[in-house]
């Protein structure tokens, strides 16, 4: 340390840190040296894993992720389904679908909340999260819960639409398609936010590239990637939607790429209830387990109740690779069967520890009034990158 | 009889003599302190109604929670001041307290109206301006004395950007003073009862209300108490009573600054109402208050549509647009002068 | 950007601010005044039939949480039983259990804010299992979340 500069520690008990902390190194305004210092929320995700049943992970795994449940979920079960050797039908493949772009749209929202409150626009915080709600009031006609869903298991979903669904998301899709106007107006738009945003925390692409970045702040930086449509699962292929790629690579440009994305999620979500076949939620195999009469009360109230199996799921002996493109970025699983009850190694990747890079890169050079602004924009979720 | 004669002795000091009534009342510290409960009430109030909240409600609920101001009060004044081990002691309880009576002081030089006024001089509106910048000295005192960073760092801020906003302060000031050809602030809003200010000169009216929003860290130039970036900025380190002071001052000078706006540039007490003279001699000075209460509200009204600037950004905004549009200003009263005469 | 259109912007940013300050809509539910009348399938609290229970204990085996506990009671004039117990502290209300109970004597209340004094007031042993976490101590007015339009979300009394 020279005698210029001075070493700040900001957090873990700071306002703007989350539950991290950084050590940074000033001179004067400008930061020289950023370095994150993650763990703090560490709940050892992948060591319980072995330690739980294979369903009882589903719920473990939507834990660390607060706002984006769906995605981590439906990417274990993808490996546990590739275990198992099975796949959901296709009504349940859609409800998937539907499901985790609705979350998409609330992880979004949470996402630019986050840098509105950190840009001090409380408005742009309140209003995203108050209209994050609408998508959890529907997500929760679905699934029965507001935030974590464990919505997907394996072989299918476990409730199918209820009655009224349809109608209900089409007012709240033009509803949020109105209010984004005027999002648009007071804060995307803002003079201000855009002196704070633009140009500031470009990340190039070859950078973007080497350092492994996934998720919306990969393609702001114009890289064309995404799982949906590089690896289609759930009901992708069948859909039409516009992967959203935005080449300035600033904060402004990952704001924006969330703000696109958001759209296209709507796109997806009435394409979905349009096309969505008729047919069962759960695999054959598991639905011939259910004795008959619960099978009736299942057609009747649209809720699953679960074979007796699912207590005690073996998977034979293998391994099983899954990725699935949250609303952060790609969560990737890889779970080794033992052939016992539980899995013998249970590894999580999740988004945000490969986004966490970015503030070593991105930081040095900028102001301190900067990390901010490169924080929210990169949508970053300590516990999400701790497990 | 003693008695009723010291009473009314008192009476005729306190009410109707302005050198006392000017800086107590009007438009000194009762009506300033009344006001602060007020104005913060409504800025939540304003922000939550953006914000598609209520905002605070259950002190009082029925008048929508206007006294939650002086509850958070009340619980300032018996919170525990912690004063940390390692502070400068001096400093950091003196700073607080000189930083409000600083900010405080020019108010009570401010003219209820023309016969009614606390402090009589050709030179009022010097004297005003002078005191105004005495109290930035105070944030400074207070960031280093809290011998934190994050305090530090704020201050620091604090500091540039009171160079980048002082200049166009008083030239916008002087500019306006220029067309009327006076420094007394009574002169100056008497000569407005044909022309107000801002339509003499408009340039020196924006700017000067920009200054005003910068100097009050309205949004969005709440810079340096930037919460996510530096906690509170050089209030960091402060709890209770001293912290209460401290949040107090930045309104007090808006005030402040308000009024002045008013009476430069909105012309003060006119259009008087003389029948509110029968009331009180200071009576018809409400009206510079209503005008003054307007601006305030259109400056708390800017925390629910802005974020805010990074410091640079302020100090270029100084700089830049603001010294500019204040030279600026000065040539306008000029070509106005040279025009009119 | 250049000086026309930022000007604009921060006109349409005001007023933008402006027209919600004149609006109508507001988002809060007065919670604990008012309370939303929950859907039907909402994964409250799950309560206990014993009636229906076979014993089967495939609910505390599947419980994520080890929230459910198998207790043994002695039942009058016939030999002893297990039976579920929860520990709502621990309980995640994925709604598992729930699911997977063969005869249906699991079943989902909605409730979801019960509060106690003490920890382990809220591990239920079977007998109180089966009569659910207890209702709200005060009645808060109900009121329905409706998708709108117009406001987004609508609160209808009901
Ligand atoms: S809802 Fe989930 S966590 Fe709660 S008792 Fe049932 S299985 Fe366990
Ligand atoms: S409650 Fe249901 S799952 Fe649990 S032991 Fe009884 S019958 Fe079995």
């Amino acid at each position: 340390m020279s005698e210029r500069t001075i070493e700040l520690y900001i957090g873990p008990q700071h306002p703007g840190s989350g539950h991290m902390r950084f050590d940074i190194t000033l001179d004067g305004d400008i930061i020289v040296k950023a370095e994150p210092s993650i763990g703090y929320v560490h709940r050892s995700v992948e060591k319980i894993a072995e330690t739980k049943t294979y369903i009882q992970i589903a719920p473990l795994v939507e834990r660390p992720s607060l706002a984006d449940t769906v995605n981590p979920n439906l990417g274990y079960i993808l490996a546990l389904e590739k275990l198992l050797g099975i796949e959901a039908p296709p009504r349940a493949q859609y409800l998937r679908t539907l499901a985790a772009e609705a979350n998409r749209i609330h992880s979004h929202f949470y996402g630019i909340g986050i840098l509105g409150i950190m840009l001090g626009s409380s408005t742009a915080f309140m209003w995203a999260f108050a209209d994050r709600e609408i998508m959890i009031e529907l997500l929760q006609m679905l699934t029965g819960a507001r935030i974590t869903y464990s919505y997907v298991i394996p072989g299918g979903v476990r409730r199918d639409l209820p009655v009224g669904f349809k109608e209900a998301a089409e007012k709240a899709l033009r509803y949020l398609e109105r209010r984004l106007k005027d999002y648009e107006k007071l804060f995307f738009e803002n003079p201000v936010t855009v002196a704070r945003l633009k140009g500031v925390g470009v990340l190039k692409k070859e950078d973007a590239i080497a350092l492994g970045i996934v998720g919306p702040n990969l393609r702001a930086s114009g890289v064309h990637y995404d799982v949906r449509r590089i690896e289609p699962y759930a009901a992708y292929d069948d859909l039409d939607f516009e992967v959203v790629v935005k080449k300035e690579g600033d904060s402004y440009a990952r704001l924006m790429a969330r703000v696109e994305e958001i759209k296209q999620s709507m796109r997806i979500i009435r394409q979905v209830l349009e096309k969505i076949p008729d047919g069962p939620i759960l695999h054959e195999k598991y639905y011939k387990m259910i004795p008959p009469k619960t099978r009736k009360q299942i057609e009747e109230t649209g809720r699953l109740k679960f074979p007796a199996a699912f207590a005690t799921l073996k998977p034979p002996k293998g391994e099983a690779l899954s990725r699935v493109e949250g609303a952060r970025g790609e969560f990737l699983y890889y779970v080794v069967s033992d052939g016992s009850p539980r899995p013998y190694r249970f590894r999580m990747v999740s988004p945000s520890f490969r986004n966490v890079w970015l503030f070593a890169h991105l930081l040095p050079g900028h102001r301190l009034a900067d990390i901010p602004a490169i924080y929210g924009s990169i949508d970053y979720f300590p516990p999400c990158a701790d497990r | 009889m003693q008695v009723s004669e010291i009473i009314s002795w008192l009476i005729n000091l306190l009410f109707y003599k302005p050198e006392v009534f000017c800086p107590i009342f009007y438009p000194g510290l009762v009506t300033i302190l009344a006001l602060l409960i007020f104005i913060i009430w409504l800025e939540r109030k304003i922000a939550a109604k953006v914000q598609l909240r209520y905002g605070p409600l259950y002190v009082t609920r029925k008048a929508g929670g206007i006294l939650q101001l002086l509850a958070d009060l009340l619980r300032y004044m018996f919170q525990e001041p912690i004063i940390p081990k390692t502070v400068d002691k001096i400093a950091f309880i003196a700073g607080p307290v000189l930083l409000f009576a600083t900010a405080y002081v020019p108010a009570a030089l401010l003219p209820a109206t023309a016969e009614f006024t606390g402090l009589r001089s050709e030179l009022s509106l010097l004297a005003v301006l002078a005191l105004l910048t005495l109290a930035p000295i105070f944030d400074i005192i207070i960031g280093w004395g809290s011998n934190n960073k994050f305090s530090l760092i704020g201050s620091m801020r604090e500091g540039y950007i009171v160079m980048s906003y002082e200049i166009p302060m008083f030239l916008s000031t002087l500019a306006i003073a220029m067309v009327y050809g006076s420094l007394n602030i009574v002169e100056i809003v008497e000569m407005q009862s044909r022309c107000w200010g801002i339509l003499l000169n408009p340039i020196a009216a924006a700017t000067f209300l920009l200054v005003a929003l910068i100097s009050t860290a309205r949004f969005p130039f709440e810079i340096a108490e930037a919460e996510t970036e530096i906690v509170m900025g050089p209030y960091t380190e402060y709890s209770g009573i001293l912290y209460g002071l401290l949040m107090g001052a930045s309104y007090v000078k808006f005030y402040v600054l308000s009024m002045l706006f008013a009476l430069l540039f909105l012309g003060g007490w006119h259009p008087s109402i003389t029948w509110l003279e029968k009331i009180h001699p200071a009576a018809p000075g409400l009206v510079v208050f209503i005008k003054a209460l307007i601006i305030m509200v259109f400056g708390i009204f800017l925390r629910a549509v802005y974020p805010r600037f990074r410091v640079d950004q302020a100090i270029r905004v100084g700089w830049h647009l603001l010294f500019m549009l204040s030279m600026l200003s000065i040539a306008y009263s000029l070509a106005v002068i040279w025009l009119v005469g | 950007m250049e000086l026309p259109k930022r000007v604009v912007h921060h006109i349409e940013a005001l007023l933008t601010g402006a027209k919600y300050l004149v609006a109508k809509p507001r988002m809060t539910v007065m919670y604990p005044e008012e309370a939303q009348i929950l859907p039907e399938g909402y994964r409250g609290m799950p309560k206990f039939n014993r009636e229906k229970c076979r014993s089967c204990s495939l609910c505390a085996r599947i419980c994520p949480a080890n929230a459910i506990k198998m207790y043994t009671v002695e039942v009058e004039g016939e030999k002893k039983k297990k039976y579920p117990g929860i520990n709502y502290n621990r309980c995640i209300f994925c709604g598992f259990c729930v699911d997977i109970c063969p005869a249906g004597a699991l079943e989902f209340t909605d409730i979801h804010d019960y509060a106690s004094y003490s920890l382990e007031d809220l591990v239920f042993k079977p007998d109180r299992f089966a009569e659910g976490p207890p209702p709200r101590p005060f009645k808060p007015k109900l009121v329905k979340p409706m998708l709108d339009e117009e406001v987004g979300l609508k609160y209808v009394p009901g």
